[in-house]
């Protein structure tokens, strides 16, 4: 067959030509010849000095009491069903509803006194658990992710910021949820894969070329794209159009760089690694959280859900559009208990839990006195997350919650907090000025906000 | 060799001609100092034509007159000694400058006062920053007031609080007050004062009398004076910055030391802690000087190392008075404009920019053979008169206005917009339009513009919004204090909000009805005061609190007088920047003092021109788009490739993202379907038949319908009044989408595509080639882009894969995708 393509390779900025990408990716044989690709080209790595994240948004708002925070010896309306457990940190007992993290206690801290005083619906807590802030005054915060990545650019060719498997939804306030960059522009927004991980024919949306695309024409199409640009030298110049070759470039090179392509390609992980992480849209998300950190991603948040309607979530209000308690110990609670604990245990056995912060969070708490549905409402008055990996301590239990998990008992502690805390997990000054609007410097978190000193 | 010293004779001459007609000068130009103890800092400058060229200060020989009257140090510190008038003379290279000062007031008492001495003093160190004291929380127990926009509480705070533990009345020095900022015990914040310093000595004599609080009867600021106002000057050349602030009582007063500094382009000139300027690049920079919630600015010029002939700027082309500003800034800064346009630069171009979308090819054609002289501004007379132009009109107003199912039901969607529509098709004056606007009444479905008031429900949103609409300005920042970045003090935005409070809103019985009324009464509080303030406009007369007038007729009124100068900047410079890529003050509604016009005498002159044309928008378009200024290449010259501001050429911008999807559905002749919208109360999508096919996005009243395209192309989602919500840069995902996303590629993969018909004719490949950038890009390609196309397209053939359709869809694809179709030129 005569092949033009193959006699006129196309070189790209990284030495390697297109056409071994695409014939790589194409023919399917990645496995055999990523590793002699991936020694061509050590950019993109985690140098052993900086830290990552892993965001798993526990969407729906777990109820404190109900998982992290027990509390057995509260009266019957307040306890719910279920037992604590022991844990491998002595002292350290969670809900029965989660086995086998109880065996990774040691690699997480509880911080069971989180609280927030604004109004108690979803978005309010999305935005500030993300970004550190409520949104007000019109401005809107950028996300950890977003900020991290304007700090300090992205690895490579894959995203600095990666969001898993879509953007919060429909939950009820209509206000944004805190996961984009805010005034930092939308060149910092997060990559979103608009995808479910476990669909069967799972791949990113945009990221390869369509079906009726073959390798041989998006080559060509590149090729006449350059005949049209070369006619104006004095135009190529201009910063405007600089930056528009610049993204067509980065695209281009996502979509035809194996190490790009490769980082989304969950089907290159062996079936028992996908069977251990669950094969749900979040253990899947978590999954690929792991592949896309370990190629050189720097902030990965997972999306538990959606949304919180006509879905089995943490929010468990007792009466449909919602979720009742035993659905969730039933279906939501064992899907995270999975997930998270094998995301630590495979961290851990790639040595990659001591670059990588794991935090999982909900956006507030419920209400300890259960309803007449037999469920559990907004309670931003308390409620426990969960941090470990990188340079944060774990099996600590950090702060209290009073008897009967209304109130934060010591030390209360604010989302800014635990946005500084991620910040300074992260190797940045919490304080460092971002150009605002108008010119006006915010800093990552408030002046007034330490990171929280315990973790470290 | 041997020519060097004819060289340095040239030079000499050169020098000695340019000094002879300098004079040298000392600023400021009259001294009055009222206070005993009171200084003035003087600068010996050299003026070139009345423009300060120099400073000379450090240089220059300072003497008085009269010694026992006001002595002056080197370096021109000028002290008031007795009561009396004297001269000051300063001398450089033998060129002499004489000032004529008054000294009043010298045997009173030390009288520094809190408001206009303590707080200053206070703010220059930063004590009452947003880092320190005057964070929310406070730090370290004390709380200052922001900036000290609150000098009352300030007073109390320093005075009172803690039991009076920071002053002490009888041993100044060992107040808390002092002894913390200069470290005498430990203090968090370092050290912001030097024991003995000027500044420490007042502090001390203010605390010894007594610490006494603001009064009412304090004389106020009401305005600054910078010195030098402009200076033209060369890089690494400095120049320092004096600030006099003038009260209201007739005094003024050095207070460059307490002044902050602030320069618009580091890149120009850099400006220190101290005002002392540095010529750092070329270009112009603008100094901010802020002092006691007032704010002023100067303006550096460093002109461009261009050496160019003068018939450059008297040869070029004119044809309206913008052009005779823009090349009197150009010429100032020594920067050549670019040529004048093609003409099927200038057809894309106008197109684009007035209507949203690209002349068929045989508007092209004819509009490129036409041999007439005046045939631009007979297409631009065209233009104005298409309905596409009232459409696009509509949109942009549309954005402007927030119109939208995401707070309003589909109903008023569509009322909000018709009435908008209408009034562009009518082109309905400006101050009509906004006072129409802000006083109607009635239905919000047989009167849209009540819809206004829906969206606008919280009295802050609607004094806020109106002020960014109307006036091009944030005034949000001083809803909680003194604006930082403005003039604007808190008690005028609570008077302005109050001209807002007496809007009434009931459902009507119709599905998606409001009533909208003006009350007879109903008053909004100044939050911190407790009482209503009387409603007062920005710098305008209030309206007595028990008058029964609409108050938003009250507001209108002064909105659009022809006196207000604000409405009418606010307007041109958003049709301004609409047209030139870049408004003449950016961002197009951020109109503050601390952010100056690049070009203020052609701002002042279109507000002017528009208001003495009745506020006739299509006016203001006609003559923009008539001028050689708009009609400039946007192709640079080595000379003018820096300029990105003084609109030396034509600014290329990528085309808005709805403007971008109607070019594609243009081109492949594929219309975009818009059957999905997101429901705005609650979330989720619906279909909707509202929009039947054929719809062009600029057409849509709503910014909720589904299209995975607008979102990448940043269409704004109108929640929130900024010219920001609109994203114009370009992204990865945006470069993603064009390349493996469907809108493109299905529109061009469609059966009745425009290839399609193509195919049926049997076109040769050249034919092809022609046709789509005749289509897409307006011009004929270039021999090389045709053969170069012709081979790819005759590679294309030999592949055994690819058919010919294919190979064409390519065609289109990588035209559609080039910087020259994705950009306005």
């Amino acid at each position: 067959m005569l092949r033009f393509d193959a006699a006129r390779p196309v070189t790209f900025c990284d030495g390697l030509s297109r056409r071994d990408f695409l014939h790589v990716g194409a023919i399917s044989s990645l496995g055999l010849t990523l590793p002699t690709l991936m020694s061509q080209r050590a950019q993109g790595a985690t140098p052993p000095s900086e830290v990552n994240c892993i965001m798993l948004f526990l969407v729906g708002g777990p109820s404190q009491i109900d998982t992290w925070d027990p509390k057995p010896s509260a009266p019957d309306e307040v306890r719910g069903p279920f037992k604590p457990i022991a844990t491998n940190v002595p002292g350290m007992q969670i809900s029965e509803i989660f086995p086998r993290m109880a065996k990774h206690a040691d690699k997480f801290s509880l911080i069971r006194s989180v609280y927030h005083t604004a109004t108690a619906v979803h978005d309010t807590g999305h935005q500030m658990m993300q970004t550190g802030r409520l949104f007000a005054g019109g401005i809107e915060y950028p996300h950890i992710g977003s900020a991290l990545t304007y700090v300090k650019g992205q690895r490579g060719e894959v995203p600095g910021y990666v969001l898993l498997p879509r953007p919060i939804g429909r939950t009820g306030g209509n206000l944004p949820h805190g996961h984009s960059a805010g005034f930092l522009g939308k060149q910092y927004d997060p990559f979103i894969l608009n995808a479910d991980p476990s669909d069967k024919n799972f791949k990113v949306p945009d990221l390869l070329p369509p079906d009726y695309l073959g390798t041989i024409r998006a080559e060509r199409r590149q090729r006449m794209r350059e005949a049209v640009d070369g006619a104006l030298a004095a135009f190529e110049k201009q910063a405007q159009a600089k930056q528009y070759d610049d993204n067509f470039n980065l695209a281009y090179r996502l979509m035809s760089s194996p190490k790009a392509r490769e980082a989304f390609a969950l089907d290159k992980e062996p079936e028992a690694m996908r069977d251990r992480y669950g094969r749900t849209r979040f253990g899947q998300s978590c999954l690929l959280a792991r592949r896309l950190i370990e190629r050189g991603v720097r902030f990965v948040t997972v999306n538990m859900f959606e949304t919180v309607f006509d879905e089995i979530t943490w929010d468990i209000h007792g009466s449909r559009p919602f979720t009742d308690i035993t659905e969730m110990a039933k279906q939501v609670a064992p899907n995270f208990d999975k997930a998270y604990s094998t995301l630590l245990e495979d961290l851990k056995e790639r040595g990659l839990l001591q670059t990588t912060i794991v935090t999982a969070m909900g956006e507030f708490g419920r209400t300890p006195k259960i309803n007449p549905a037999g469920g559990r409402d907004h309670h931003p008055g308390v409620w426990t997350i969960l941090m470990g990996g990188g340079p944060i301590k774990g099996g600590q239990v950090i702060g209290e919650s009073d008897e009967l998990g209304y109130s934060p008992k010591t030390r209360p502690t604010q989302p800014g907090e635990i946005a500084a805390t991620i910040y300074k997990g992260l190797g940045l000054d919490p304080h460092k000025e971002l150009p605002g609007p108008q010119g006006r410097p915010i800093p990552l978190a408030d002046y007034a906000v330490q990171p929280i000193k315990e973790l470290f | 060799m041997k020519y060097a010293p004819v060289h340095s004779l040239l030079l000499l001459v050169g020098c000695a001609s340019l000094a002879q007609a300098q004079a040298l000068k000392i600023l400021p130009p009259q001294v009055t100092l009222a206070r005993a103890g009171a200084t003035q800092r003087l600068l010996a400058v050299l003026e070139d034509k009345g423009q300060v060229v120099a400073d000379q200060s450090a240089r220059a020989t300072f003497s008085s007159a009269d010694p026992k009257i006001a002595r002056v140090e080197a370096g021109g510190i000028l002290h008031a000694v007795a009561d009396g008038e004297t001269e000051i003379q300063a001398t450089v290279d033998g060129k002499k400058a004489t000032l004529k000062v008054k000294i009043t007031g010298s045997r009173t008492e030390p009288n520094a006062i809190f408001r206009n001495h303590v707080i200053p003093i206070l703010t220059r160190a930063g004590c009452n920053s947003g880092a320190c004291h005057g964070a929310l929380a406070g730090k370290g127990g004390l709380k200052l007031s922001l900036r000290g926009y609150d000098p009352t509480s300030d007073h109390f705070v320093l005075t009172r609080q803690n039991l009076g533990r920071r002053i002490d009345r009888l041993e100044p020095a060992r107040s808390l007050f002092l002894l913390k900022p200069t470290m005498m015990v430990n203090h968090g914040g370092g050290q912001k004062l030097t024991v003995g310093s000027g500044d420490y000595q007042i502090l001390a004599d203010w605390i010894a009398r007594g610490a006494p609080g603001p009064l009412a009867q304090d004389a106020r600021v009401h305005r600054l004076e910078v010195f030098p106002t402009e200076a033209r000057l060369k890089p690494k050349d400095e120049v320092q910055i004096v600030v006099r602030a003038l009260y209201n009582d007739g005094t003024s007063e050095d207070v460059t030391r307490w002044a902050k500094f602030s320069s618009s382009e580091d890149l120009v000139a850099t400006v220190s802690e101290d005002g002392q300027v540095k010529v750092a690049g070329h270009g112009e920079a603008a100094i901010t000087v802020w002092y006691s919630n007032q704010v002023a600015t100067n303006q550096i010029q460093s002109p461009l190392p261009n050496q160019l002939d003068a018939r450059v700027f008297k040869d070029a082309t004119r044809t309206n008075f913008i052009d005779d500003l823009v090349l009197q800034k150009l010429e100032a800064l020594r920067i050549p404009p670019s040529p004048a346009c093609s003409d099927s630069e200038f057809i894309r171009r106008a197109y684009l920019d007035a209507m949203g979308i690209l002349p068929t090819p045989a508007e092209v054609e004819k509009f490129i053979a036409d041999p007439a002289r005046d045939k631009r501004s007979r297409l631009i007379d065209r233009i104005l008169d298409r309905p596409e132009f009232i459409d696009y009109w509509a949109h942009k107003w549309a954005d402007l206005l927030l119109v939208s199912t995401r707070k309003l039901p589909q109903p008023a969607v569509w009322s909000f917009h018709q009435h908008i529509r209408q009034s562009v098709a009518d082109n309905v004056p400006w101050d009509r339009f906004a006072r129409t606007l802000l006083t109607a009444q009635g239905s919000t479905l047989q009167n849209g513009a009540g819809n206004y008031f829906v969206l606008h429900r919280d009295v802050t949103e609607l004094t806020e919004a109106t002020a960014v609409t109307f006036l091009g300005m944030s005034i949000t920042c001083a809803r909680c204090h003194n604006h930082p970045l403005e003039k604007w003090t808190q008690d005028q935005y609570w008077q302005m909000a109050n001209l807002f409070s007496r809007v009434g809103l009931k459902n009507g019985e119709r599905s998606g009805e409001v009533m909208v009324q003006a009350q007879p009464e109903g008053e909004v509080p100044h939050p911190r005061r407790g009482v209503a303030m009387a409603p007062t406009p920005l710098d305008g007369k209030p309206l007595a609190l028990e008058s029964t007038q609409d108050r938003r007729a009250y507001f209108a009124d002064w909105l659009t007088s022809p006196d207000n100068p604000y409405f009418a900047r606010a307007l041109v410079n958003r049709v301004w920047r609409n047209f030139l890529g870049r408004g003449i003050v950016e961002a197009e509604d951020d109109l503050r003092q601390t952010n100056p016009p690049t070009n203020g005498p052609l701002l002042d002159r279109l507000a002017q021109d528009f208001i003495d044309h009745k506020y006739d928008v299509k006016y203001l378009v006609r003559t923009v788009m008539n001028s050689a200024t708009y009609q400039r290449s946007s192709l640079t010259t080595p000379q003018n490739a820096s300029d990105d501001r003084f609109f030396s050429h034509y600014l290329i911008r990528r085309l808005t993202a709805e403007v971008l999807l109607d070019a594609y559905s243009q081109v492949t002749d594929v219309p975009t379907p818009f059957t999905q919208i997101q429901i705005g109360s609650t979330g989720g999508t619906a279909a909707t038949s509202l929009y039947p096919p054929g719809t062009r996005a600029l057409q849509l009243p709503d910014s909720l319908l589904v299209s995975p395209f607008l979102d990448a192309f940043g269409r704004p989602e109108r929640a929130q009044t900024c010219s920001c919500e609109r994203q114009q840069d370009s992204s990865v995902g945006q470069a993603l989408h064009l390349n493996n996303g469907k809108t493109l590629n299905e529109k061009l993969r469609a059966k009745n595509a425009r290839v399609a018909a193509w195919l049926t004719e049997n076109l040769s490949d050249e034919e092809a080639i022609r046709r789509v950038y005749l289509l897409a890009l307006c011009r004929a390609p270039t021999a090389t882009e045709l053969s170069r196309f012709k081979s790819l397209l005759a590679e294309a053939a030999q592949d055994k894969q690819a058919t010919r359709r294919e190979a064409l869809e390519d065609l289109f694809w990588a035209v559609l995708t080039s910087k020259e179709f994705v950009f306005n030129r």
